[in-house]
């Protein structure tokens, strides 16, 4: 049974594509292995879908010739006619990918490797006894993501965290001194707790982490990472 | 998958019954066929290639609903249906421009995104299902996917396409492996039309697309029924046997598919 979930803060966020690719990838992992949050993500999906309902002039003046099938409204003085053109002079199609289904295999053990990783590269598994964990290579400055392997009886030693640590919980179980977490807990710890987490049987987790250098600038840059490429 | 083709006796004048060559050469389990699949297929011949379809769609002179955006959607998935692809440009290219405008106060980024959803809505529309959403609602995704890829392009300088597999699209194609195939037999069935000899073309354009009777057919033309009768059974005769290699190649790479790595 899941019981930790993504804000809907979070959720908002991930509907628009605001969030990093770490944080988007753990919610829609999330999202696949829990249903109220999917459905919560269909919904916000269609209200955010509203910004393209608002009917206003285009931003640059149409010459109007009504009886036109084809469009003549210039978009930076660009030919829309030759954009349409263009676009379908290639009358192909992009072939439906079904979803590949790769399995990772940590240690002996494989598990079924969740959807949205499926195009990230990642780096091996390597760690010291119980631990390990491989990086995924998201290139995603402070944000550093990892897949963690505990095998049975692992345990990560006492540790706060500088930033913030999420936890998403793919296969198996762990517990901490919060409580026990199940396959699709959506963990979010901040530098106020400190954790000693401990798995009985094993577990696979994603986790997020950013670094404390940053992480002065409060949860909104974590949030609004995409604001800084751009600017 | 075993597909049978159905051929109808071309000479019992069936030509009136104009759901389309598809609905001709379909899977022969009516089992097989959903309720929703009937609908979609009944709107999908409503909005046909006919031009005198598309020309309905001019008279429209306030806002298209959001019907008519799924109409637009559905014509350009299933018959390529440029005038339908530019009525949906014009609607959605200033309403794309606008948002990513004020999201990303880019100029050069807002146009690229304009461009680059669009040619995923020409592309994908095979992708959208009606009765899953709206067309604004999938068209949004499109966008929000095009821009989370080339943001990251721009930031990381990572050129993998995250987007398709944070928001899996196929996924839904997956629940409805009947559909889906159905789009893509479209797809192939008028690429295969597109390879016949001329004169069998033009026969089974005329009966199966334009609605005329063969006996019309052979007027027009003014030769044999006869010949309209039998440039037809050829033209069905070689698509059935196309539409089976392809079904084979497209098995194999099925299992092709299945394997497993680490």
């Amino acid at each position: 049974m899941i019981k930790h979930h993504p804000s809907e803060e979070w959720l908002t966020k991930f509907v628009s594509g605001d969030l990093p690719a770490s944080i988007s990838s753990a919610i829609a992992i999330h999202a696949e292995m829990c249903p109220v949050c999917q459905a919560q993500i269909e919904l916000l999906t269609e209200k955010a879908a509203t910004a393209l309902e608002i009917s206003e002039a285009p931003l640059v003046a149409s010459n109007q010739s009504n009886d036109e099938v084809t469009a003549d409204f210039s978009l930076y003085g660009l030919d829309i006619d030759d954009m349409i053109a263009d676009i379908t002079s290639d009358i192909s199609i992009e072939p439906a990918t079904a979803s590949a289904n790769l399995t990772l295999e940590v240690k002996g053990n494989s598990y079924p490797l969740p959807r949205a990783l499926n195009a990230i590269d990642m780096g091996s598994f390597s760690g010291l006894g119980k631990i390990s964990r491989a990086k995924l290579q998201l290139n995603e400055g402070e944000i550093h993501t990892h897949l963690l392997h505990m095998e049975a009886g692992g345990k990560v030693p006492v540790h706060t965290h500088k930033g913030y640590e999420l936890t998403l919980l793919l296969a198996g179980t762990f517990s901490d001194d919060m409580g026990e977490y199940s396959p699709g807990d959506f963990i979010l710890l901040d530098g106020q707790h400190q954790h000693q987490p401990y798995s009985k049987d094993g577990c696979l987790c994603l986790t997020v982490v950013n670094d404390a250098l940053h992480f002065t600038q409060g949860i909104s840059k974590l949030l609004n990472p995409i604001g800084q490429y751009i600017y | 998958m075993n597909k049978e083709i159905q051929i109808h006796d071309t000479g019992q004048g069936t030509a009136n019954k104009l759901s389309g060559l598809t609905s001709t050469l379909q899977v022969k389990d009516p089992e097989s066929v959903t309720p929703e699949k009937r609908i979609a297929s009944k709107s999908m011949s409503n909005e046909n290639t006919a031009d005198k379809q598309t020309a309905s769609v001019d008279q429209g002179t306030g806002d298209p609903d959001s019907k008519q955006l799924a109409a637009w959607l559905i014509a350009v998935a299933n018959q390529r249906d440029k005038q339908a692809f530019a009525k949906l440009f014009t609607w959605f290219a200033p309403k794309i421009q606008r948002v990513s405008q004020r999201k990303f106060n880019n100029e050069n980024l807002s146009v690229e995104i304009v461009q680059e959803t669009m040619t995923n809505v020409w592309r994908k529309a095979h992708l959208y299902y009606p009765e899953k959403g709206a067309a604004t609602t999938w068209i949004y995704t499109i966008m929000r996917n095009v821009s989370f890829d080339l943001l990251r392009k721009m930031k990381s300088q990572q050129n993998e396409i995250l987007s398709d597999d944070i928001w899996p699209m196929a996924e839904q194609a997956n629940d409805d492996e009947h559909e889906f195939r159905d789009h893509l037999l479209d797809q192939q069935m008028l690429n295969l039309v597109e390879k016949l000899p001329d004169a069998q073309k033009e026969v089974l354009r005329a009966v199966y697309f334009q609605e005329l009777t063969q006996e019309q057919l052979a007027k027009q033309l003014n030769i044999p029924l006869g010949t309209v009768k039998s440039r037809l059974r050829l033209a069905l005769t070689k698509l059935k046997q196309q539409m089976a290699n392809t079904d084979e190649n497209s098995d194999t790479k099925k299992s092709a598919r299945g394997e497993k790595h680490d």
